[in-house]
């Protein structure tokens, strides 16, 4: 057998099919109203999900187009943006994380030094005065800024 | 019978309401229009602004669903000028459509396409209005089986006809019937797939689910288009800007046949605007090509597809508002942004509900007019959009998905969350999955797992009662001839050639 993509995925699908089910049957209810229960419905998917996934591992289809080496590491690259954006976001504030995940995705995707430095100045700015003062949503605002403003 | 649609445009008139069925248009004609992000994406990251800003259910539907259709209008834009599909819909859009740009014709394809897809979604709009209400008297009589069997029904008739691959479009939606199925069960207050964290106890919540499947995975996305620099090609010159009075009239054949094709479509759950536009495409093709123009740049060729997938988007919305099942992913979001609201539709929405039923049936009126409105004069400002770079349009998407997710609980874990669900449909994209079945499971699961234990508690356990009444039954009968079918015909013609 020829390792394709949909082999690997429909076997991880099996995988967790057999892990819901697993979970489902260990479900301890206490007590329930109707006959049915809350265990039923997960098992009778995982039964599906692991048919339907052994079709794919059987007939997979088309290993389509995986990205190569330099998309492989500006895809972390965008990942990992996001992620410092996300633990960053409350403890510096939205104006100053923002600012730095615009310039770094901006840079990723290939804009110049310049360009990307505008296009995250405006953006966290004029984001921040758009859903602080229009829309009336509270962002993180960065309390420990406040003595060097 | 008509008191809901008076009661709709007395709802839809407000001066609020007037407003955000103007924005939506204009919203969603950017959005259409912007590669990469379709009616899903825009209304995802819309939807927790208009949570947020205290909207009304009905203002905030409007709004929705305004942007929904305006995006159907703003995908032809990049598939005309750049043979680059806006979204799903318009795939068809491109066969004639860029050749006509090429030809120099770019601005009256535009215009044209403006017209027929007005022409298509007011036949559909029509027939929407017809036809809900006398189907939610209908559907008033559907128990818990009925409903559960209409709802496997969908998912039949959603594998058949959506996507490439059956297998996955299945599989797609069993998981996300399985993400829905995270948190606490309704029924006796057991915790299932919580893993001990708290912040899952009610569920992945809709809008982090919605953000982080669609935007930040089609974030991963855009980054293999990043440096195809002038791959896209440069934007043809529009030439003149009106469609002339006579070219319309020679494509009103297509345009009528094709909304009416695209309404049926749209109706049918789980078929969306891109079956409506290729089955009308073909059809068309079919009936009135016959110097063999199509493909290089006949009006027809782009007057039926635009026609049909605006009929189909509004099309949609009749089992949406009927029977609570969605017709397209992008409905299927729209239920889900009802349900925020604690508003499950169906057939008691007419009577219960009706300036929501009525309101968003009146706005659809209004904002088709304000589309073609839009789009006939500013083709040329609209057609500028595409020329927005991606390091502006990814970090503004990011912006959007954060702190559309943050304002919900002011909390991080839900981001985090947002960025796994975004690899994870990332790596479904990658492996040729399509998207709207995971969320058609997602927001339907729920309903479906309600509506089966319901039953059997009416039954009092026996699996019989699934299948008891006529309409259930049929209902089942569909199904698996929807299954089954596309298997069976193939090897039916052959053993018949085979024969003779």
């Amino acid at each position: 057998m020829k390792l394709a993509a949909d082999r690997v995925l429909g076997l991880c699908l099996i995988g967790l099919a057999a892990f819901v089910a697993v979970q489902a049957v260990r479900l301890h209810v206490p007590f329930s109203y109707d006959p049915v229960g809350p265990k039923a419905f997960p098992l009778i998917l995982a039964i599906l999900l692991a048919a339907l996934s052994l079709v794919l591992v059987l007939k997979p289809g088309s290993n389509g187009h995986w990205p190569d080496r330099s998309l492989a590491v500006k895809l972390l690259a965008v990942l990992a943006a996001l992620l410092v954006y996300a633990l960053l976001f409350t403890r510096l504030g939205f104006v100053v994380t923002t600012l730095l995940a615009a310039v770094a995705l901006a840079r990723i995707f290939a804009a110049p030094w310049g360009k990307a430095l505008l296009t995250g100045v405006l953006m966290a700015v004029g984001s921040y005065y758009l859903f602080t003062a229009g829309l009336g949503i509270s962002l993180p605002s960065g309390e420990w800024l406040r003595p060097f403003i | 019978m008509f008191d809901f649609l008076i009661q709709g445009f007395g709802v839809a008139l407000s001066p609020l309401n007037l407003g955000l069925a103007f924005l939506g248009a204009l919203l969603g004609t950017l959005f259409g229009a912007l590669p990469g992000i379709g009616p899903i994406n825009g209304i995802a990251i819309l939807m927790p602004l208009a949570y947020t800003l205290g909207l009304p259910a009905e203002s905030a539907l409007i709004l929705l669903a305004g942007i929904y259709t305006g995006a159907e209008y703003g995908g032809r834009m990049s598939s005309i000028l750049l043979n680059v599909p806006g979204d799903a819909g318009a795939v068809m859009t491109t066969l004639d459509g860029h050749p006509l740009a090429k030809q120099g014709l770019a601005g009256p394809a535009l215009g044209l396409s403006a017209v027929s897809s007005f022409v298509g979604a007011t036949l559909a709009i029509l027939g929407l209005t017809l036809f809900a209400p006398l189907l939610a008297e209908v559907a008033v009589m559907f128990g818990p089986a009925e409903f559960f069997a209409l709802m496997v029904f969908a998912f039949a008739s959603m594998s058949v006809m959506m996507g490439k691959d059956p297998t996955k479009t299945a599989i797609g939606a069993v998981l996300g019937v399985l993400i829905g199925t995270v948190g606490v069960d309704s029924g006796t207050g057991v915790l299932r797939y919580t893993f001990g964290m708290p912040e899952l106890y009610d569920g992945i919540d809709f809008v982090v689910m919605i953000i982080g499947l669609f935007a930040i995975s089609e974030i991963l996305l855009m980054l293999e288009h990043a440096n195809r620099k002038d791959a896209d090609g440069d934007i043809p010159p529009l030439g003149r800007v009106f469609v002339t009075l006579k070219e319309v009239l020679y494509c009103k054949g297509a345009m009528l046949r094709s909304g009416l094709i695209g309404f049926i479509i749209g109706v049918l759950p789980g078929t969306g605007a891109s079956v409506a536009g290729a089955v009308s495409y073909t059809t068309e093709k079919r009936l009135s090509d016959k110097e063999g123009t199509f493909g290089s740049g006949d009006m027809r060729g782009l007057a039926a597809p635009e026609s049909a997938n605006n009929a189909a988007a509004a099309g949609s919305f009749v089992p949406m508002l009927t029977l609570g099942i969605p017709g397209s992913g992008t409905t299927a979001v729209l239920l889900g942004a009802l349900m925020l609201y604690n508003i499950t539709p169906g057939p008691m929405m007419f009577s219960e509900r009706p300036e929501v039923a009525g309101g968003l049936i009146a706005s659809l009126y209004i904002g088709n007019l304000v589309l073609l409105a839009l789009n006939l004069p500013l083709a040329g400002v609209f057609a500028r959009v595409l020329t927005i770079p991606r390091w502006v349009l990814v970090p503004g998407i990011a912006i959007l998905a954060f702190v559309g997710v943050y304002q919900l609980h002011s909390d991080l874990t839900a981001i985090y969350l947002m960025l796994i669900i975004g690899v994870f449909g990332y790596l479904l994209r990658k492996l040729g999955f399509s998207l709207a079945p995971v969320i058609l499971g997602y927001v339907l699961g729920g309903l479906m797992e309600q509506n089966l234990r319901r039953a059997l508690s009416i039954s009092g356990g026996e699996v019989e009662i699934l299948w008891r009444s006529g309409i259930s039954l049929g209902l089942w009968i569909a199904a698996a001839a929807l299954l089954v079918l596309p298997w069976l015909l193939p090897k039916m013609m052959k053993a018949r050639l085979g024969r003779a």
